[in-house]
């Protein structure tokens, strides 16, 4: 897809979500969403094969989502999916981040946790990635086991990698 | 008539049988000197010529048949220069192809040494490189099950505790960092 055929998708998805007033909940949903699509296969398949009719996908994030997300987020991302445009989802989902982040003039700070951070740790998280970076930052926390141990976080171009996957690869190239 | 009969003189004769008479005899001396005359004055200087004429032609042939038998011995003599040229020129040719033999025999052996060579080592190399891959492949396998096994110890031996003070760490790093 287009980059202004993405950035249109993410236009609409934003102004939605702002209108239903939960932009905020709405944003993170989609946002933990896209990571766990691009890790799993099963699921990207799925919501991905032409094969598949469009009401059994939307089905199938309708069950994946139900009661665990916001209806808003639900009802958006089985659009994207009906729509045929399930292979973009990432790609639209992290420019409606963005925009979101612009909007609060906030730079998305994308944290990967080998395990859920609390509310404690995600302020003092984002206090400090705020200090190193000297920018406000919207903190994204993704829990992705392939991080094993430790953070990883992404602000803009900078990466602080502080994983224990990173450091076993380094020990892994040096044998 | 017998012969006893012929024989006997006849009286009536003035001269004797056998005789011819003397008038014949003149007249018949010197018809013969005069056709003797004319035979040396007429016929002998032809018969002359044509001796000499003949004794020329001869000795032309005589000539001739000398020319060529010379020419023949200088043919013979050729043919036997040329029969020499032809043994040493066969003998140059047997020593050229010998020489070429040779020298293909040492090309040959130096060629069929260089390619065995070559052989080996090309050998000698996919042995050393089969021994490698082989090395290599070892070493990677080895490599991936210890990731794996590496990961899965890891993740064993990280906790809840482990995990969190890997977090707290982090933060703090990060938080004093600038």
């Amino acid at each position: 897809m287009s980059d202004a055929r993405i950035d249109g998708y993410a236009r609409a998805l934003f102004e939605i979500a702002r209108a239903e007033g939960t932009l905020d909940e709405v944003e993170d949903e989609l946002f933990r969403f896209a990571r766990s699509f691009e890790s799993s296969d099963q699921l990207r398949n799925t919501l991905t094969d032409e094969q598949i009719p469009a009401d059994k996908r939307q089905a199938v994030v309708e069950s994946l989502l139900g009661g665990k997300a916001t209806a808003t987020t639900t009802q958006l991302i089985g659009m994207v999916v009906g729509s045929g445009r399930g292979r973009d989802l990432p790609a639209i989902i992290d420019k409606l981040v963005q925009r979101a982040s612009s909007a609060k003039k906030l730079e998305v700070a994308e944290v990967r946790s080998a395990v859920s951070l609390s509310a404690d740790q995600q302020a003092r998280l984002k206090a400090a990635l705020t200090n190193a970076t000297g920018k406000e930052l919207n903190l994204k926390v993704v829990v992705d086991p392939s991080v094993l141990g430790g953070l990883v976080a992404t602000v803009g171009d900078t990466v602080i990698d502080g994983s224990v996957r990173t450091r076993l690869d380094n020990v892994k190239s040096r044998l | 008539m017998n012969l006893v009969n012929v024989l006997a003189a006849d009286p009536a004769e003035t001269h004797h049988w056998l005789l011819p008479e003397t008038a014949e005899i003149i007249y018949g001396g010197i018809a013969s000197v005069l056709v003797i005359g004319a035979l040396v004055k007429f016929a002998l200087p032809q018969f002359k010529k044509a001796l000499a004429a003949r004794t020329e032609r001869i000795q032309k042939e005589l000539d001739s048949s000398s020319n060529d038998l010379a020419q023949a011995q200088a043919d013979a003599s050729k043919i036997r220069q040329a029969l020499g040229d032809i043994a040493s020129e066969k003998a140059r040719l047997l020593a050229d192809a010998k020489a070429q033999a040779d020298a293909l025999l040492a090309d040959g052996r130096a060629r069929l040494t260089a390619e065995i060579s070559d052989m080996e080592a090309k050998a000698d190399a996919d042995v050393a490189a089969a021994a490698a891959r082989g090395s290599d492949e070892l070493r990677t396998e080895i490599g991936r099950l210890a990731t794996v096994a590496t990961d899965r110890v890891i993740a064993s031996v990280l906790d809840d505790a482990t995990q969190q003070s890997l977090v707290e760490n982090f933060i703090a790093k990060v938080g004093a960092s600038r």
